[in-house]
């Protein structure tokens, strides 16, 4: 048997990781949420859907296409703030939630992010401490029923690469986890700039 | 709105027809809690491509959302489906709210006949909710794996036997494009 055949028959899943880009996958990420925050751990609504769904990036992690994990980043000026991560119960045997936090993490370092945090429950403390997050300090706090801890992790991001305002502007335009790959904006630049509204601007400035 | 009133806790429980994005989304939040978290049905089976051709009801503990039922509009009934109450908010009649609810919305638009498929495990339920079997149990017959149960929109007006046959509503519907489902149910 050739190795391409064995990969064809192959049982293992297919794990798809992505940055939510369409209203169908964030509509995905929001019902895992609801399915595992509030019929799992009876969050209410409001303390799920927290009203900072709209200033976030959202992850999603798909087995065979299926919806299986989510996961919400927050950026602020000094750190990507991680938060909202799920797996849900019927895959939580398949050892994902290391390898999607390590792809959110690589995905804030890609960005440029010299550093991670997050707010991990009590009871996930030492898987956080293996992939290399520390406490802030020595701060326990609760909400929504949980105990919290602090963590934040050191990213080293790549000088040459990170996106900085002298980046190529085709770039920076690019989807944000594709940085790498031509986006459609390049695809665009074969019509040319016929500036259509550069009559109404002149108007504008004079 | 409904004419019974109701309240767990001190809240008045209210029922809205879904208007808004975000109206659908608690619908939809509802249902994940129930479906995919407790019950731990696929995505993909949950949002089955039937919710952007239906009308959600959603019932409110305050400003909560606790509850909520999803009808589809056949020509010569409705069907009520997805119905779902988050769990520590049950055994308070809030799916009585919704299923009246949706009556007098199936009234106001000239249907006659309600319908729905039961677990058979529930069959119970919907019988006390004044439902009956849509084809009598036929004693010695294997046990089904749902129950097609009718209820008639005005009660004044008792329903003709066997009206809606199974087969009209089982199949997929022709508006389901198999290109435009949530992946991995395009097979089905």
């Amino acid at each position: 048997m050739t190795e391409a055949n064995a990969e064809t028959i192959s049982n293992r899943p297919v794990i798809t990781i992505k940055l939510a880009a369409t209203s169908d996958e964030l509509m995905q990420c929001y019902m895992l949420r609801a399915a595992v925050f509030m019929g799992e751990q009876h969050c209410p609504y409001w303390e799920e859907f927290d009203g900072n769904d709209y200033t976030a990036s959202h992850l999603m992690l798909y087995v065979d296409g299926e919806p299986a994990a989510s996961m919400r980043v927050r950026w602020f000026a000094t750190f990507a703030k991680l938060e909202r991560a799920i797996i849900l119960k019927r895959y939580r045997s398949y050892g994902l939630f290391i390898p999607f936090v390590m792809w959110a993490r690589d995905f804030c370092r890609a960005k440029g992010y010299a550093k991670a945090y997050l707010h991990a429950q009590h009871r996930l403390w030492p898987i956080f401490e293996r992939m290399g997050f520390r406490r802030v300090d020595d701060k326990i706090f609760h909400f929504s029923d949980h105990e919290y801890g602090a963590f934040a992790c050191d990213l080293e991001p790549d000088a040459a690469t990170m996106p900085t305002v002298l980046t190529d502007p085709m770039v920076l335009n690019r989807p944000e986890d594709r940085l790498e790959m031509p986006g459609i904006l390049e695809d665009s630049m074969t019509r040319g700039a016929s500036n259509p509204h550069a009559e109404w601007s002149e108007r504008r400035a004079n | 709105m409904s004419m019974t009133s109701l309240s767990i806790a001190g809240e008045t429980v209210t029922t809205r027809l879904a208007m808004r994005m975000e109206d659908s989304l608690q619908a939809f939040a509802v249902r994940a809690a129930c479906f995919i978290g407790e019950l731990d049905v696929p995505y993909s089976e949950e949002f089955d491509g039937h919710d952007f051709g239906a009308t959600h009801i959603i019932a409110y503990v305050g400003d909560e959302p606790v509850g909520t039922l999803r009808v589809r509009w056949f020509k010569s009934f409705a069907m009520l489906e997805r119905l779902a109450v988050i769990q520590r908010f049950r055994g308070n009649g809030v799916a009585t709210l919704l299923l009246e609810r949706a009556r007098q919305l199936a009234e106001t638009r000239g249907n006659n006949m309600l319908y729905t498929q039961a677990l058979p495990a529930d069959v119970k339920y919907w019988e006390k909710q004044g439902w009956r079997r849509l084809v009598a149990e036929e004693a010695g017959s294997a046990p089904k794996r749902i129950v097609a149960m009718v209820k008639a929109v005005d009660p004044s007006k008792p329903l003709p036997e066997a009206e809606a046959p199974e087969s009209v509503v089982l199949r997929r519907e022709n508006q389901l494009d198999a290109a435009g489902l949530p992946l991995g149910t395009a097979s089905n």
